[in-house]
């Protein structure tokens, strides 16, 4: 399949079953509630080094948050319950409590509960105040309020989970470095717009994309050398001729169709880019489908923007 | 019958006891069972039909036409389902109430929804003493649920609650909140003397602050990220938060180590 001048490779994306969770992130301005998304969500790349993967979904009006303040949608994902339990309290501790004017709600009303307040209430040394206000059961409806020296930190007492999958993933095999990267900046720009995704990696874009296994002991993950262009003609290579640098998007989503839809704008915006802004390829990565159970087919999931090229 | 109306066939000679009579017990029956139905009337019980015409109404619902002040327990330990009296009320309306929606379109007596723990209760007239408050000998008042009232409330209101929601709308009488466990209680109008006396924990929304008990500590005016969410959670409190900026938090009652407070705008 061809796109403008891009290969489509005929191959899959392999990605993993993980369990997360959403949280709603407000306070008194627009960049303290970025500042405290990013924060929550740094160091959150890649389960293997970081214990979870994180980032921003959305920016949040004031209108849509629980509070009327300015807010931002953050995903949580872990391979385990069990993990994403841990994790999640220790981020909330450690970046929402400490950030200036911040509160921290429910993004997820169903599934298991992942707790919020429900652990860090004790920070407030017993004068935390619980509310459960009004006859609603929803999820969220009770929260605390810790006092804190900036005045009060307001939490949801916990919130939901949700079965979601992680490491959808596409390649950008591009003629230089600086196209690959135009395209995955605009990959990553179009991909913004999909709900239910999060690109955990720095800026969304993955330079060091890696292969299961190392020669070295106690190494789950190395270079991904196949796809090195340095390395070309001295190992099995992917990359034809004309590839100079190859940069890797990856996914993770509450569902297998939210991620299924951001692999398809992505790809679309590096296509609409085409051969003459330097990209030569998508390809995908995978373990030859042993591994994981979600299959992103790169050529079904492009089928109907193909308009009749292949 | 799938709903149930009542209208009393003459004003009610002695208190009658209408606890248990809810539309989760009325509406399953027929008419000829209804009527049948056993009610404390005084010292002795009678036959519902010997106190009420019985006639159809809609789905789930159990109707009260004019209502009584003799009329005691209305709604008492409902789980589900409408209860609606177009009339004044006795004593005990609602007490213990688990779910359901009950509506008084006139007075209630005293303990209204003491011990509420879930549903919700409109009062459009006043109500007596200890609304939402604990029955006599009862160590806690409502636990849950919304307990409206639409006029003012007795003394003692809100006495040992532990939760949920009481709003009154006029003036609440001496003693409001006395002892308080937990939960929320807003009042529109002036508030008694000794509000909050006793008080552990819970929230008193307060258009003007009162003067309070002395174990009760002004902290000052806050501006409270948790009044914007209530207002928007809870629709009740929307209107009553509306335009505020700034609270006046007096915490009490701490002669007792209690934390609860009192918010009023600034």
């Amino acid at each position: 399949m061809i796109l403008n001048g891009v290969e489509i490779r005929d191959t899959f994306a392999e990605a993993f079953p993980m369990v997360g969770t959403r949280l709603i992130v407000t306070a008194d301005t627009p960049e303290w509630a970025l500042t405290a998304g990013r924060t929550t969500t740094g160091f959150a790349t890649s389960v293997i080094g970081c214990g979870c993967e994180a980032g921003i979904e959305r920016v949040l009006a004031p209108e849509e948050t629980p509070d009327g303040r300015p807010g931002v949608s953050l995903l949580i994902f872990a391979m385990d319950f069990k993990q994403l339990k841990t994790v999640v309290p220790l981020r909330l501790g450690q970046c929402v409590l400490t950030c200036p004017t911040t509160a921290c709600y429910a993004g997820i009303e169903t599934g298991k509960r992942v707790p919020l307040a429900k652990t860090i209430r004790y920070f407030a040394d017993g004068h935390q105040i619980s509310k459960k206000i009004g006859d609603g059961k929803g999820a969220g409806m009770r929260f605390w309020r810790l006092p804190v020296m900036e005045g009060e930190f307001v939490c949801d007492e916990d919130t939901g989970s949700v079965d979601g999958v992680g490491g959808g993933n596409f390649l950008i095999l591009a003629r230089s470095r600086a196209a690959a990267l135009k395209a995955a900046e605009a990959a990553v720009a179009a991909m913004g717009t999909v709900g239910g995704v999060i690109l955990p990696f720095p800026g969304g874009v993955v330079r060091s994309g890696s292969k299961v296994g190392s020669k070295y002991k106690g190494l789950f993950a190395s270079t991904n050398d196949a796809y090195c262009p340095t390395l070309r003609g001295t190992r099995p290579s992917a990359l034809p001729p004309e590839v100079g640098s190859v940069l890797e998007i990856v996914i993770d989503g509450v569902s297998f169709e939210a991620v299924s839809e951001a692999t398809r704008v992505g790809i679309t915006a590096v296509c609409a880019l085409g051969a003459e802004g330097g990209v030569v390829a998508v390809d995908a990565g995978n373990y030859g489908g042993n591994l994981g159970p979600f299959h992103f087919k790169l050529r079904e999931i492009m089928k109907d923007s193909a308009g009749g090229a292949a | 019958m799938s709903g149930v109306s009542l209208k009393p066939r003459a004003p009610f000679e002695a208190r009658v006891d209408f606890s248990g009579i809810t539309p989760a017990v009325t509406c399953p029956l027929t008419l000829r069972e209804l009527e049948h139905l056993p009610v404390p009337h005084g010292a002795r019980s009678v036959k519902l039909a010997e106190l009420f015409f019985i006639e159809s109404a809609p789905e789930g619902v159990l109707l009260i036409e004019g209502g009584d002040e003799r009329l005691d327990g209305v709604g008492a330990g409902m789980l589900e389902g409408e209860l609606i009296v177009d009339g004044p009320v006795g004593a005990w309306a609602g007490r213990g109430m688990g779910g359901g929606v009950l509506r008084i379109a006139g007075d209630a007596g005293d303990f209204l929804g003491a011990e509420l723990s879930g549903g919700r209760i409109e009062l459009a007239g006043k109500a007596g003493a200890h609304a939402g408050g604990a029955s006599s000998g009862s160590r806690r008042g409502m636990s849950g649920g919304v307990l409206k009232i639409g006029g003012s409330a007795g003394p003692r209101a809100a006495e040992r609650q532990r939760g949920g929601l009481l709003l009154v709308a006029g003036d609440a009488g001496e003693g409001l909140a006395t002892d308080m466990i937990a939960g929320t209680v807003s009042v529109g109008g002036a508030v008694g003397p000794l509000a909050g006396r006793g008080m552990k924990r819970g929230t008193i929304f307060l258009r003007e602050v009162p003067a309070l008990p002395a174990g009760f500590v002004d902290t000052g005016a806050h501006e409270l990220i948790a009044l914007r969410l209530i207002a928007r959670r809870v629709p009740e409190l929307a209107e009553v938060l509306a335009g505020w900026t700034l609270a006046r938090r007096i915490v009490g009652d701490t002669l007792l180590g209690g934390q609860g407070e009192v918010l009023a705008p600034e």
